[in-house]
C-alpha cells in the first residue's frame, strides 16, 4: 500500500517519512497469509482522548494514540485493511470550527482505506461534506443512497474493490433512513434505497467482479426492538456478505456476532462502540483450513 | 494491549462458497485505546494548533458541579437540567395564558457533564448542533401522541410535565385549554427523531437563539449546577 499524501507542513512530512517501513513491509508479497481488518464507526470528531474525569472512559481514545496502535499493527501484520462506518462528524469544537477537515485529514493520515456515511455526516449539509471531503484521500461507499441528482453525484462511490494478501476484498456501504434523522434541508434530493436489496445486489457484483471477501460497512444499527432494519436483520436476510461492520447504535460488542443468511451461511457483524474508545480487529486466516464452529479460548 | 484471553471463534470452510477456505478469528475484535496507549507523536503535532486556536473560547470556564451529570433514560439529572434550563431561560420574563412545558430529545445530548469545571467546551460536547429554539402551539388532543412517543422510545427530556402510567401531565393544564405550548429544538419542530406528531402543531415560531447558547449562558447564570433527578418519566 502506498503511502498516502498527507497534508502537514514541510517539516512535519519530513517527519512522517520515517514511517516508510512499515509501508514497504504491506506492499510485499502475501506470504502471511492473513488480512487484518482494523475499523472504528461513530467516531464523531473525538480528536481528543476522552477527559481524566470522564466517569466511564477517562483518558481513553484519542486520534493520535489510535494511530500509533494501527501503526503498531500495521508493522507486526502485512496484510491490514482499515475502515469506518459512519457518523465521523459532530460531537466536539473541532467539527464545530473546522467542519470536518481536520478529521478527513487525520483519517487520510491513517490510511484509511474505506469509509460510510452515518446521519451525522450530512449535518453540515451536502455541500459541508463535499467540502470536508476534499482533505479525504480516501473513498466514501455508500450504496443506498442515490446522490445523483446532489452535488455528491459522482463523488461517491457505491463500492470499492482492494487487494491484501492477494485476495480481492469488496466493500460497499449501507446508511440509514434518512427520514426523521435528518434534517430536509440537510439531505435534499437524496434518494433511500431499500437497504436489503441494495446490499443484496452489491454483493452479487461483488462476488461476480471475483472477490474472495466483502465487507458491508453499515450505519444502520446493531438491532433494534421493533422492526427497523439492523444490522441483525440485514445479515439475516441477505447472502454472499462475510462481515458487517455497524455503527449508528453505538453498541460495544464484546465480542463479534455470528447470524446465518439468507443461504444458512454464517455472516460476522462487529461494532466498537463510539468516540473512539477502542479499534475494532478482525483477522482472516488464509493458510489454516480449519472447519467446524467452535470457540477457543487461549490464555 | 494484551488482554489474558484471546477468544479464536473459528467459522466453516463453508463461509466463502467458493475454494478458498478462510477462517475469521478476532484476537480480541475489540482493542481498547487506553490512557496507557503510547500516541503518534506526528499526529499530536498537527494537531495541537488546531486544539490551541479551540483553547483560548473552548476551555474557558462557566460553572462547577459536584456531581457528575448524567444522561440515562428515562430521565436523569442531565436530562432535567438540559430541559429545565430552555424552559426557565424561555419563560423567565413571559406571561403565557396557556400552559408550557419542554420536550427535547435525548439522542441530542451528546455528552455528560463531569463533576468539576464545566468548560464553554463541555457545553459544546453537550449539544453540538446549532439547533435553534422552537415554539410550538399544539392541541391538547396530540398529548396522548406525546405520551405514547415517551413511553416507546424509553425517555426524553421534558420539565412541567410528567408520564406516568402512558399519561402526560402538563403543570397548569385544564379542562378550559384547548392548546399547550412545547418549547423544542428546531430539529424536533420539523419532525426530527420520528417525532410525528409535531406535524399537528397549530403554529410554530423558530427563534434565532441556539439551545446550546441558552445551556451556556443558564450554566453561567447558575455557577454551580443545579442537579434534579425528579423521576418524571415514570414507565
Amino acid at each position: 500500500m502506498k503511502r498516502r499524501k498527507f497534508i502537514l507542513n514541510t517539516t512535519l512530512s519530513i517527519i512522517a517519512m520515517s514511517f516508510s517501513p512499515l509501508l514497504k513491509a504491506a506492499s510485499s508479497s502475501k506470504k502471511g497469509k492473513k488480512i487484518t481488518i482494523l475499523h472504528t464507526n461513530d467516531t464523531h470528531s473525538n480528536i481528543d482522548p476522552f477527559p481524566a474525569n470522564h466517569p466511564k472512559f477517562p483518558g481513553m481514545g484519542g486520534v493520535a494514540k489510535r494511530a500509533a496502535l494501527i501503526e503498531k499493527i500495521r508493522k507486526e501484520e502485512e496484510n491490514v485493511v482499515l475502515l469506518d462506518s459512519g457518523d465521523i462528524f459532530q460531537g466536539t469544537p473541532y467539527f464545530n470550527t473546522f467542519k470536518g477537515e481536520l478529521e478527513m485529514k487525520l483519517m487520510s493520515y491513517m490510511a484509511y482505506d474505506a469509509a460510510t456515511m452515518g446521519n451525522h455526516d450530512f449535518d453540515i449539509g451536502l455541500d459541508g461534506f463535499l467540502n470536508a471531503k476534499q482533505y479525504a484521500e480516501f473513498p466514501f461507499v455508500c450504496s443506498n443512497y442515490d446522490f445523483d441528482k446532489t452535488i455528491l453525484t459522482g463523488k461517491i462511490q457505491k463500492n470499492c474493490i482492494i487487494k491484501r494478501g492477494g485476495i480481492r476484498i469488496g466493500i460497499f456501504g449501507i446508511g440509514i433512513a434518512l427520514e426523521g434523522l435528518i434534517s430536509k434541508d440537510n439531505c435534499a434530493n437524496v434518494i433511500y434505497l431499500d437497504p436489503i436489496k441494495t446490499a443484496n445486489e452489491q454483493a452479487d457484483e461483488l462476488k461476480k467482479a471475483g472477490c474472495d471477501l466483502i465487507i458491508c460497512l453499515s450505519h444502520l444499527g446493531y438491532v433494534y426492538q421493533d422492526d427497523q432494519i439492523s444490522d441483525k436483520v440485514l445479515a439475516e436476510k441477505t447472502k454472499n456478505i462475510h462481515l458487517i461492520l455497524g455503527g449508528h447504535t453505538h453498541t460495544f460488542l464484546p465480542e463479534p456476532t455470528i447470524i446465518n443468511n439468507s443461504e444458512n451461511q454464517p455472516v460476522m457483524i462487529n461494532q466498537t462502540g463510539w468516540g473512539g474508545i477502542n479499534l475494532g480487529r478482525i483477522d482472516i486466516d488464509l493458510e489454516n483450513r480449519l472447519f467446524g464452529s467452535k470457540l477457543i479460548e487461549v490464555k | 494491549m494484551i488482554r489474558n484471553k484471546i477468544y479464536i471463534i473459528i467459522l466453516g470452510a463453508s463461509l466463502w462458497a467458493c475454494s478458498s477456505h478462510l477462517v475469521l478469528h478476532h484476537v480480541p475484535s475489540i482493542v481498547p485505546i487506553s490512557k496507557e496507549n503510547s500516541a503518534d507523536t506526528v499526529l499530536q503535532s498537527f494537531i495541537k494548533p488546531y486544539s490551541d486556536s479551540l483553547a483560548k473560547s473552548m476551555n474557558q470556564v462557566i460553572a462547577y458541579s459536584e456531581i457528575d451529570f448524567i444522561i440515562e433514560r428515562p430521565c436523569s439529572n442531565l436530562m432535567n437540567w438540559s430541559a429545565d434550563a430552555l424552559l426557565t431561560h424561555e419563560t423567565r420574563n413571559v406571561r403565557l395564558s396557556q400552559p408550557v412545558f419542554c420536550l427535547l430529545n435525548t439522542g441530542g445530548l451528546r455528552s455528560g457533564l463531569n463533576k468539576g469545571a464545566i468548560t464553554v467546551g463541555d457545553l459544546f460536547k453537550l449539544m453540538p448542533f446549532d439547533n435553534q429554539v422552537a415554539w410550538v402551539q399544539l392541541p391538547v388532543s396530540v398529548l396522548p401522541q406525546i405520551a405514547y412517543y415517551l413511553d416507546q422510545s424509553g425517555g426524553e427530556p421534558i420539565a412541567n410535565a410528567s408520564l406516568e402510567n402512558g399519561k402526560l401531565k402538563i403543570n397548569g393544564l385544564n379542562d378550559t385549554h384547548e392548546f399547550v405550548w412545547l418549547i423544542t429544538s428546531d430539529y424536533l419542530a420539523n419532525g426530527g427523531d420520528k417525532m410525528q406528531f409535531f406535524k399537528l402543531a397549530q403554529t410554530i415560531q423558530i427563534k434565532s437563539s441556539t439551545l446550546r447558547s441558552i445551556f451556556i449562558e443558564e450554566a453561567q447564570r447558575q455557577g454551580d449546577l443545579i442537579s434534579n433527578s425528579e423521576k418524571r418519566i415514570k414507565r
